[in-house]
């Protein structure tokens, strides 16, 4: 699956990073890092990180 | 190119730092001395330890994972144990790392946005019924005819829970709210009744929806599962009492100074009433010039330097969020104004990991009220003397008297 973060909607909560640590993660300076092509076996925790983002920037792509 | 992105900031003496008094009760976060304080530098002092007062400070601690939420430690702090204190140490809130990231994910769920969209039309009615009660006398008392019960009905659909029984809901949260008050200690029996009360509540529900399974919020929180892992029920006890108790003051008190902020801006009322798709960006605004939680608050995790100042392991630190989220240094022309567009997000849910579980609700309950009160209370106006707590930490009115053109 293609995963994609607005980042200009993105405001560095890290709630996508609790619901799916395996594909976000907050680094040293609290910023997000992320997988855009995570495998699909994930899809579930992607569309929770998606679903809980307080600023919902993040989008799931065929 | 070089690969340090760190700017070098000058040192910062803490003895240079301006003090603001926030424990006085007197002290307002929107008084000139802190306007003076944020135009001098982006930190004061306090008896606590901390105050950060521009957008751009507040932003990176509220995020910065050398710091952990603050008032884990309030009742040690008082000299208070037993059922209150384990309950406390229970909060989703009061909880780091691993632990905390557990309960989120169990109950982050509970609240999408996608589930609450349909309760939209409930809150509408709600509002509509609130207002027929005192619209023809074209006066009311708004904490108490209109915050109080639409915030606490607001909890009891989310609930599921039969909307008379309302009252309940908010004695015994106004109770529990003793307990982040200067009386704590000698209020703890009054206290730690209303929590048992909460508790047979919340027993009462769970059984409820083990036995009946609904498509609804407390069905959801009962079969949270990850993996393997669910909510033990002490923690689905907890959960559910912080949840009535942390839903029903904000959102009163946030209602509160809404309305505060449109009398100060009656062009703006008069504008959301012919304009209700403005309900959600002036819910954004209100929470930025106005927030109900004036600070968030932080305690350094061990002693570390930002962009100059040396913090000290257990250092408060008080993250200001109106002075933020009014900060001209980031935020162009910030006065009030709900056609504002690009503005940067405010801080009146917080932030980072313990950004507010239920801002998808109030969000929600909000910005559905607004048009609404501001289309059948047209020309309005203060009807009397109204009651405040001080601008300071968890703010709001404790009686707002309203006057307004009748029958709308």
């Amino acid at each position: 699956m293609k995963v994609r973060v607005d980042m200009t909607m993105c405001e560095d909560h890290g709630q996508c990073a609790i619901a799916a640590p395996d594909v976000f993660r907050m680094n040293d300076e609290s910023k997000l890092e992320y997988d855009p092509n995570p495998d699909d076996s994930l899809l579930a925790e992607v569309e929770e990180a998606a679903d809980v983002c307080p600023a919902q920037a993040i989008f799931i792509e065929d | 190119m070089t690969a340090t992105t760190t700017p070098d900031y000058p040192s910062i003496d803490a003895a240079d730092l301006p003090y603001l008094p926030v424990a006085d009760p007197t002290f307002s976060v929107q008084s000139a001395a802190v306007r003076e304080a944020r135009d001098a530098g982006w930190c004061a002092r306090t008896p606590y330890g901390l105050a950060i007062l521009r957008y751009e400070q507040v932003n990176r601690l509220l995020k910065d994972r050398r710091l952990r939420q603050g008032s884990w430690a309030w009742p040690q702090h008082n000299g208070v144990e037993g059922p209150f204190a384990q309950w406390w140490a229970g909060w989703l809130l009061n909880k780091e790392g691993q632990d905390h990231a557990r309960l989120r994910r169990l109950l982050n769920p509970a609240f999408s946005p996608k589930l609450l969209a349909a309760l939209s039309p409930r809150f509408v009615a709600l509002a509509n019924e609130l207002i027929d009660g005192f619209a023809p006398a074209g006066q009311c008392d708004f904490v108490s005819d209109f915050a109080e019960p639409y915030a606490a009905r607001v909890i009891a659909i989310m609930l599921g829970i039969p909307e008379q029984e309302w009252p309940k809901i908010a004695e015994d949260s106004a109770t529990l709210g003793l307990a982040l008050g200067v009386t704590f200690k000698q209020e703890l029996p009054r206290i730690e009744a209303a929590l048992e009360s909460l508790f047979a509540y919340a027993e009462q529900l769970i059984a409820d929806r083990q036995a009946h399974p609904k498509d609804d919020f407390v069905t959801r929180l009962v079969q949270a599962q990850r993996d393997d892992d669910r909510m033990t029920h002490q923690e689905l006890l907890d959960s559910l009492a912080l949840l009535i108790f942390g839903g029903f003051d904000t959102t009163r008190n946030q209602l509160g100074l809404a309305i505060k902020t449109f009398l100060d801006h009656p062009d703006q009322w008069k504008l959301l009433a012919e304009h209700p798709e403005l309900g959600g960006t002036a819910v954004e605004e209100v929470m930025r010039v106005n927030p109900a939680v004036t600070w968030v608050t932080r305690e350094a995790l061990d002693d570390f330097e930002f962009q100059g100042l040396a913090i000290k392991a257990g250092t408060t630190v008080h993250l200001f969020s109106e002075s933020a989220g009014t900060d001209p240094r980031t935020v162009e022309n910030p006065q009030f104004d709900i056609t504002a567009t690009g503005r940067p997000p405010h801080f009146g849910f917080g932030g980072g990991a313990h950004h507010c579980l239920g801002h998808f609700v109030a969000r929600s309950d909000m910005s559905v009220a607004l048009p609404i009160l501001a289309r059948r209370m047209p020309d309005l106006r203060l009807g009397g003397e109204a009651d405040w707590m001080p601008l300071s930490g968890n703010t709001g009115a404790n009686s707002l008297p309203l006057a307004f053109s009748a029958g709308h």
